[in-house]
């Protein structure tokens, strides 16, 4: 789902949603409802990975899209571990856009999401080349 | 370290932020900034070193990239950022990518939808859609999909739906663009026209299997608000799973642990629940065979946390379908012992979702039969430790009950209702209400259960609540004594709720008269009863009591001076509220006499028919999602379609039937009431859903936007004539044909049946794809001619191949029109053609043989018109000026070619034609048809004068 709202609220939904997840404990499910939305989580060591979905959304389809998008980080990074999401932040916005857009999956195959962010890497050292070469 | 990428040729690949060093510097500062002022100030020093390096200005674009970057992680990490979008703005216009792409990232986390530097990049995304470089379009879809408004949908949406259909678009683009585009269209639906339909639906059958997730994503959507447009979807997705699920179609790519891509699967299954039930066996057969498979793979049990979670995910979608079909009882069966199981699975996430499935079936179902078999778990369910999953229960209680089973629930309810979570208490206390309401049959119950759960909830419960308890009881005769002497016990308590107190007021002042004669409830005890709670009350509360107080005066003139009393003392008060109603009261009961007073105290009128405020309010949480809901919470009552409610709402609905709990003289007398109540209650349940918000289930009413039919007759398409005409004659032969594509027909007519076989033939040389073909019959025939198609022809031929398509006709009685066919293919753009079936009514006739005799017999049995008509025709002209002259055998295969049996020697004029047939029509019977054409070749306009007649 699709909303868009203002920084404030944002802030707010965030603070909201990290202390109920937050409070959960193992064993319990992944999923609980937070006004009209549904939140579906997953931990992964002490990183928690949180979507939120429509009411009417399928719970545990969305809980493997979170499931394939570490998995796809983790493809991408080699190993990868929250220091890799903090340091190139960037990239796993890449990634996600890669993933997710609109709110909908819109790639599953991981090799497929790895050869656009490849297209978009080998593009970026071309432009640093010529960079260097105008340079020198 | 990264292990796969191109290395870059500054060592590590460029795609971390490693070659920005300053950047890497400044997160790995904030990392080691022990305090949150520490990380303040740190932050504050380097937006002023940026604030200052913009001000500046001529910086290069990496510098820039660099210091957008910074504040971008700032923005991040939660702090303000009230600069440097400008800065990101200039990005996007800028020409190398990896600075464009920080300045499309900065843009879309920083700007929301209405940011008006929005108006000054839509220049640069449309720039960047119309790149040749496919990474250029991805970064402007990107935007489009994260922060498109309307006004940059409708300035950009042509282009976005270009990159959807262009024939050079790589898969890669497409599926971006879909997505795009279904961002728009929630935006503003009139961004997608409705003419794209048809070529949207078409690439459901995408080979790439990313593409097809998108479009299908698209497409549900789309056709939750615009049914008819797209029914063509429906077969498609059928379709699709099946060659998924059933057949195993599937790249090894989006194997998902061994599960086929069950994101796709999910949004097939979940598509098949917006439409209703397709008629078509064979699409139908499809469904099932899927649904079963389904069903069979989630048997096998698998350690693997995700192949479990993804095979769930399907099957519960497929359960899904399975209650909204309605019609697979084998299927329902299996799945309701499924569900018993998982309710008590030990993994929260299946029992969460087993008595969310539970409450979807329990919402539809004929009978709740499979459900109730497993009450005692799901009354356990409230126990449950997560409160996730104690709201499933709440809600699957509160769908699974009926009159059987209203007092174990609501017991079980009230009970759990002392110990439940603050946060869902208030929805208990709604759902309590509404069930006691709903299922009452029995005037003790009713009260018990409202006044202690009033009792019970004490603040939780919402003003609805209570007035409603008033309402019902003010309208129904037979529960006003039973509650006076319970609201009496409970205001005489020390602790009673305020609410009580309330209704207390109320109740004595309209019904106390009726039970003052009972000991504990003489005039006075009832007065004091109110008394006590004044001082501990709320103003509003306060106001009720001496309300009812004045009614005292009325109802028990030996009680007067207390009452009297009370009002001298609030006319002294405060409070201005009060204090204007307790001068009045003391007026009124000081009159000389008490006529004003009877008139003002006089009983009040039962309370006007209204819809339920509980269920208003308890449905009104359910309004804003973006798909709409298949069902909603709630018996099946709740679900039934939204003119079943409007009927029901003209009845009244405060007015109920009890069986009075007394008469324990039981008997044949007992069940027949009994029987009427419930009667009575499967109405009222009806009734009370006025208040529901229908937007949700029903179908979209706001939109009715008429869409052209492409599959009717009005969209014919040029040269269908010839092969239909040829056809009408003929039972097999070319229908259509251009340089693309040859249609042909065989057909077998046997009685009323009729089969039609339709063979397409490739003529391009290339493959064609997405092939589709949608039947289609005049709104006015509905029902006169039925079919049902046995196949789908394959979506894609190859060159020279040929599909072909079984279709079934059968006629139920005479129809006039012949069915259409609209067939839509992809040859590198969309092609279509409408035409029309070589169906028609004399194609269901038989000839017959008739002696003379019994010819002219039955001739005069026809009576004249309506049943015969007579006609005068020519030929037209482009026949009458050809090369073909008319001759007696010409004519003479016309009328055998119209199923005529043409019967020799009848008339007396030899060049005349007779004839005879039958025609058969399952539901209207056979019906006898005579002829008599009478050709006239001598003149160059050749005339023939045509008699027919039908016998019954």
């Amino acid at each position: 789902m699709m909303v868009d709202i203002g920084l404030n609220d944002k802030a707010k939904i965030v603070k909201d949603v990290s202390q109920l997840v937050l409070a959960r404990r193992t064993r319990m499910c992944n999923f609980l409802e937070y006004k009209d939305t549904k939140i579906v989580y997953r931990r992964y060591a002490s990183l928690f990975f949180i979507a939120g979905c429509s009411s009417e959304d399928n719970e545990l389809i969305t809980l493997e899209i979170i499931h394939r998008y570490v998995e796809q980080m983790d493809k991408y990074y080699g190993n990868v571990c929250e220091l890799d999401i903090i340091f190139s932040f960037t990239k796993a916005y890449y990634i996600l856009d890669e993933l997710l857009l609109a709110g909908e999956l819109q790639e599953s195959s991981k090799k497929n999401v790895l050869r656009c962010i490849s297209q978009q890497d080998a593009l970026e050292d071309m432009e640093v080349e010529d960079e260097v070469t105008k340079i020198l | 370290m990264s292990s796969s990428g191109p290395t870059g040729f500054l060592g590590r690949s460029s795609s971390s932020n490693s070659n920005m060093r300053g950047l890497v510097q400044f997160i790995a500062d904030l990392r080691n900034a022990r305090a949150r002022e520490l990380e303040e100030k740190r932050i504050n020093k380097e937006l002023a070193n940026i604030r200052q390096k913009f001000k500046d200005g001529s910086l290069n674009g990496y510098h820039r990239k660099k210091y957008v970057c910074k504040l971008l992680y700032i923005y991040i990490l939660g702090w303000n950022v009230d600069f440097g979008h400008l800065e990101a703005v200039n990005l996007i216009s800028g020409t190398k990518y990896s600075e464009k792409q920080i300045g499309y990232l900065a843009m879309t986390l920083m700007l929301h939808e209405q940011h008006e530097l929005l108006h000054l990049v839509v220049n640069s995304i449309r720039k960047d859609l119309l790149d040749n470089n496919e990474l250029f379009n991805c970064l402007a879809l990107h935007a489009i999909a994260n922060v498109g408004s309307r006004e940059m949908g409708e300035a950009l949406s042509g282009e976005v739906h270009r990159l959807l259909i262009s024939p050079t678009s790589k898969a890669f683009v497409k599926k971006k663009a879909a997505l795009t585009m279904l961002r728009l269209y929630r935006k503003h639906p009139g961004i997608v026209q409705p003419q794209w339909a048809e070529r949207i639906i078409s690439l459901m059958d995408d080979v790439d299997l990313g593409v097809a997730l998108s479009v299908t994503s698209l497409v549900m959507t789309m056709a939750q608000d615009n049914f008819e447009q797209y029914k063509g979807a429906y077969a498609k997705a059928a379709g699709r799973l099946k060659r998924i699920v059933v057949d195993g179609e599937c790249p090894s790519d989006y194997l998902y642990y061994k599960v086929p891509c069950p994101w796709i699967q999910v949004k097939l299954l979940r598509l098949l629940q917006y439409f209703p039930p397709s008629e078509d066996s064979h699409v139908r057969g499809m469904i099932r065979e899927s649904l079963q498979t389904i069903l069979d793979l989630a048997l096998e049990t698998n350690k693997n946390v995700q192949q479990n979670n993804a095979q769930n995910a399907v099957l519960f979608e497929a359960i899904n379908l399975i209650i909204h079909l309605d019609t697979e009882h084998a299927l329902i069966k299996q799945i309701s012992s499924r569900l018993g199981r998982f309710i008590q699975s030990r993994e929260t996430n299946v029992r969460y979702l087993g008595l969310d499935a539970m409450t979807h079936l329990a919402a539809r179902a004929d009978t709740l039969d499979p459900v109730k078999q497993h009450q005692e778990i799901i009354i356990g369910s409230l126990k449950d430790r997560d409160i996730s999953v104690r709201r499933k229960g709440l809600d699957l209680l509160y769908s699974m009950c009926d009159t059987s089973n209203a007092r174990v629930v609501v017991g079980e309810l009230l009970h759990y209702l002392q110990n439940a979570d603050f946060a869902i208490r208030e929805e208990m206390v709604l759902k309590i209400a509404i069930l006691t309401e709903k299922y009452a049959t029995d005037v003790q119950w009713y009260v018990d259960i409202s006044l202690r759960l009033i009792a019970t909830a004490g603040d939780h419960v919402s003003d609805e609540v209570w007035q409603r308890v008033i309402q019902i009881i003010s309208n129904n005769e037979e529960l006003q004594v039973y509650a006076a002497q319970n609201i009496i016990k409970y205001c005489k308590q020390d602790h009673c709720h305020e609410t009580l107190v309330k209704i207390g007021a109320y109740i004595l002042g309209e019904f106390g008269h009726l039970i003052a004669e009972e000991k504990g409830c003489s005039p006075i005890e009832q007065l004091m009863a109110l008394q006590d709670k004044l001082t501990g009350c709320s103003s509003s509360t306060r106001g009720m009591i001496l309300s009812c107080f004045v009614k005292f005066v009325n109802l028990f003139p030996e009680i007067k001076p207390q009452l009297v009393n009370v009002f001298s003392v609030y006319s002294h008060t405060l409070d201005p509220e009060l204090q204007q109603r307790a001068c009045e009261y003391l007026t009124l009961a000081s009159m000389p006499t008490d006529d004003l007073l009877r008139t003002v105290c006089d009983e009040m009128p039962p309370f006007p028919e209204r819809e339920s405020a509980l269920l208003s309010r308890l449905h009104q949480k359910h309004s804003k999602t973006s798909d709409k809901r298949t069902w909603v919470v709630g018996g099946k009552d709740a679900n039934t379609d939204a003119a079943e409610l409007a009927l029901a709402k003209q009845g009244g609905s405060l007015r109920r039937t009890f069986t009075t709990a007394g008469g324990a003289n039981g008997g044949a007398r007992g069940t027949a009431a009994a029987a009427a109540a419930a009667a009575a209650n499967g109405r009222s349940a009806a009734q009370d859903l006025a208040g529901l918000d229908m937007a949700n289930i029903g179908p979209a009413e706001t939109k009715t936007l008429r869409v052209p039919n492409l599959a009717s007759a009005a969209h014919l398409s040029p040269g269908w004539e010839k092969g239909y005409n040829r056809l009408l004659l003929r039972s097999d032969g070319v229908l259509y044909e251009d340089g693309q594509i040859q249609i042909g027909v065989r057909s077998e007519y046997r009685g009323q049946m009729a089969c039609l076989i339709m063979y397409f033939t490739n003529k391009t040389p290339a493959l064609i794809s997405s092939f589709t073909t949608t039947l289609d019959l005049d709104g006015s025939e509905k029902g006169k001619l039925t079919w049902d198609v046995k196949g789908l022809p394959d979506t894609a031929i190859a060159m020279g191949a040929q599909a072909q398509q079984v279709i079934v006709f059968e006629a139920k009685t005479v129809f006039e029109k012949s069915p259409t066919i609209r067939i839509s293919y992809l040859a590198g753009a969309l092609q279509a053609l409408t035409l029309k079936l070589p169906v028609a009514m004399h194609k269901f006739m038989e000839p017959a043989e008739l002696t003379g005799e019994d010819f002219f017999k039955r001739w005069k049995q026809i009576g004249g018109a309506p049943r015969e008509a007579q006609r005068i025709f020519g030929l037209a002209p482009g026949l009458r000026e050809g090369s073909r002259e008319i001759t007696e055998g010409h004519v003479r295969a016309v009328v055998e070619g119209f199923r005529w049996g043409v019967l020799r020697g009848v008339d007396p004029n030899q060049k005349n034609f007779v004839g005879a047939s039958v025609v058969h029509t399952s539901e209207g019977g056979r019906f006898g048809c005579l002829l008599r054409l009478e050709p006239n070749y001598g003149t160059q306009v050749s005339a023939a004068l045509l008699w027919g007649g039908v016998l019954g």
